[in-house]
């Protein structure tokens, strides 16, 4: 009685991939496959990518070539309805590229007035780690945007996503997805 | 635009307005409902945390103040279904001494109702769309009542640890009352144990609105108008009777739908506002509203949770989001030496990698190697037990209008919310009681989930009681200004409990539901 129609349910997968445009094509990838092809960015600036890879990468190594700076540059274009990011049930109110804007635009020159004007992506690994730790315990003196430890967890939450929460994210760790409907494209 | 006169309006289309919808719909009343979000089909549930939250409210119109302000947007509803279409599912019911709490102690609010009233309903809600349990096993705790139409779900080690834990300090677990089927139930396959309960079971094994009362309603005749956004009830020049709602529809088109009924059932925080921005002459302070508790005592649930961490297999990635077991041992409200309230404990979920219940936040201070670490010693070894609190009723906890406007004009409310010391103190005492009972697991390691106070569920504004004086509503809904204004859902909650609400809420809504089609004519006409 309930059983679902396979052709419903071939809508609902093809809804699970994210769609990118690259010379006026749409294409329907995972963020880590957007990445390898360098999709231009429709959002984010350079900057902005430069500092949400490298706060990715030492929150959750393996978030850059995952593709966190495209997944979250993809969502930020799309209406906050279709949002997937993790700021929408975390009460941020939309539209999530102002938070987004100021939570990296915080780390920049917070980044950069404690290191010697240097950017979080100029950080060595040892340094990145010490500014991150200070960050989420709200200790950054100076520090001007969104709470510390607020975006500590947003962006951590990005980084999760696409490193833990994806078909491949659970394959790797040796976890059974066991999906009833699948997400297109292992994403 | 002007539609067609309705028997019956209603706003939401989640929990409680799609059972009315389909009580009304059955009894041959003619039904809209009306729903802000999309009309969400079966094939929309897609397994997976993130494309999960597109089920889930993006920027709905509150504003969040107080010492611990409500955190909405991961448990509400947005489209039909409502929060119930990505539930867990926990169907526990109200004990007799959550009704009586001032009576019995001089705290917090009394219902104008007892267990006893609410007791057939709970069979009654059980029997129509699936609960499996053990009814023998929780009379330990509550008066007898019907067998529940299904047998327990299964259990797995991520559950069994925690049964262990909890009997070796002489807490009783039961296996867990789920709205969800342990074998096929009325033409619904049995679950299958993936544990994507709470992205949205597409299958039917979890009774949610989809599957249950919004198919039986729209099989019964019922309309519904998805992304339409009610903006305004309407009352008459006496001010007696509502007459129906303004709203704007999918292409942001201002309609009006008259109505011989309507029947708020919007969530517990959109129901006053709605009732709020709704004044007139006749009802200054908003609608029904002589008593001036028109979106008070506004109350949230809390967790203490306690992380358990094995070496060995502990299935974690089997079973469902809900409980496999429960246990009211703690519900007395004095059970917590300085700490009133209820506490109802529940063990045994599937986990996830990711989203906020995921285990990657199960140490939340971790980030970078440490994390990766983490992320393979507990993938298959990690579970969690949760104590929710119970909060007691306070008349600041309120929601309040703003100068802010929404996308039609309407203004924004803000929910101000803060836990007084009795639930701090007793979600301290319920981390120390888990670690207790982590400890007699026999686990490598063990710890408190703790961070900021979390609100969980909410209640109240629009609360049920004797009369216009103390109260917005009677014991069924009806509003006590405006006959033909009901409401529907735990806005009408005068105290919370400390379990899961939702088969609370179906069972306070079907007796209502029931009510308005048996004195239809008096209060229609």
């Amino acid at each position: 009685m309930f059983e679902i129609e396979r052709r419903a349910l071939m809508k609902g997968a093809a809804l699970s991939a994210l769609t990118f445009t690259a010379g006026g094509a749409k294409f329907l990838l995972s963020p880590r496959q957007a990445r390898a092809q360098n999709i231009a960015f429709k959002t984010l600036t350079p900057e902005q990518v430069e500092t949400l890879e490298a706060i990715g990468e030492t929150l959750v190594p393996g978030s850059k070539e995952a593709g966190v700076s495209h997944f979250v540059d993809q969502q930020l274009s799309v209406p906050p309805g279709e949002a997937l990011l993790e700021a929408r049930i975390l009460n941020v109110r939309p539209p999530y590229a102002n938070f987004y804007r100021a939570a990296l635009g915080a780390v920049d020159k917070a980044s950069k007035a404690h290191n010697s004007d240097r950017g979080i992506a100029q950080l060595k690994d040892d340094e990145r780690s010490a500014f991150v730790d200070l960050m989420r315990h709200n200790k950054i003196v100076g520090w001007q945007g969104p709470a510390g430890p607020f975006v500590y967890l947003v962006l951590r939450s990005d980084a999760v996503d696409v490193v833990y929460g994806t078909m491949e994210g659970y394959a790797a760790l040796g976890i059974p997805y066991m999906p009833h409907i699948a997400p297109l494209k292992r994403w | 635009m002007a539609n067609e006169k309705t028997d019956v309006v209603i706003v939401g289309a989640g929990a409680s307005g799609t059972l009315y919808a389909s009580v009304l719909a059955k009894a041959g009343k003619k039904v809209v409902l009306l729903e802000s979000g999309p009309d969400w089909q079966l094939s929309d549930l897609i397994s997976s945390d993130f494309w999960g939250r597109r089920v889930k409210p993006a920027g709905i119109p509150f504003l969040l103040e107080g010492k611990n302000p409500y955190g909405y947007a991961y448990q509400a509803g947005w489209g039909v279904g409502g929060a119930a279409l990505h539930y867990f599912a926990n169907f526990p019911r109200y004990m007799p001494n959550d009704f009586k709490v001032k009576s019995e102690h001089s705290r917090g609010l009394d219902w104008p109702i007892s267990y006893a009233d609410i007791a057939p309903y709970y069979d009654k809600v059980a029997a129509e769309i699936g609960v499996s349990g053990d009814a023998k096993a929780e009379e330990i705790w509550r008066p007898k009542g019907e067998p529940y139409p299904m047998p327990p779900m299964k259990t797995f080690r991520n559950g069994d640890v925690w049964k262990k834990g909890c009997e070796a300090i002489g807490i009783r677990m039961v296996p867990a009352a789920v709205g969800m089927n342990s074998t096929e139930f009325k033409g619904r396959p049995a679950c299958i144990y993936d544990g994507w309960c709470h992205v949205g079971c597409p299958i039917g094994a979890l009774a949610n609105p989809q599957v249950t009362y919004l198919a039986d309603a729209r099989k019964a005749g019922a309309e519904v108008r998805a992304l339409s956004t009610v903006t305004r009830v309407l009352t008459n020049q006496a001010g007696n009777k509502v007459t129906g709602v303004e709203y704007y529809d999918a292409k942001k088109e201002k309609q009006v739908q008259e109505a011989r009924v309507v029947v708020l059932a919007a969530w517990s925080a959109q129901n006053p506002r709605l009732m709020m921005i709704s004044a007139t002459d006749k009802h200054p302070k908003g609608l029904a509203n002589s008593s001036g508790l028109l979106g008070k005592y506004m109350m949230a649930h809390y967790a203490s949770g306690t992380w358990a961490l094995f070496d060995d297999d502990v299935e974690n990635h089997m079973g469902t989001v809900g409980a496999q077991y429960m246990s009211y041992d703690r519900y007395d409200k004095t059970s917590k030496k300085d700490a009133f309230g209820s506490t109802f404990i529940v063990a045994g979920t599937a986990l996830k990698t990711s989203d906020l219940g995921g285990f990657a936040n199960a140490r939340l201070d971790l980030f970078g190697p440490k994390l990766t670490d983490f992320m393979k010693r507990a993938k298959r070894g990690i579970t969690r037990l949760t104590a929710f609190g119970e909060e007691m009723p306070n008349v600041e906890n309120r929601i309040e209008l703003t100068d802010g406007k929404d996308e039609f004009g309407m203004p924004l409310a803000k929910i101000v919310h803060s836990f007084d010391q009795d639930a701090v103190a007793l979600w301290n005492a319920n981390f120390q009681e888990g670690l207790t009972i982590a400890k007699e697991t026999g686990a490598k390691e063990f710890w408190s989930a703790r961070g900021n106070q979390p609100t969980i569920h909410l209640f109240g504004g629009t609360i049920m009681g004797a009369g216009a004086g103390d109260s917005i509503a009677n014991s069924y809904g009806q509003t006590h200004e405006i006959g033909n204004l009901w409401i529907a859902g735990p806005g009408l909650f005068p105290t919370e409990g400390a379990s899961n609400p939702t088969f609370t809420i179906f069972a306070v809504s079907q007796r209502g539901a029931e009510q308005l089609v048996s004195e239809w004519s008096a209060i229609a006409g």
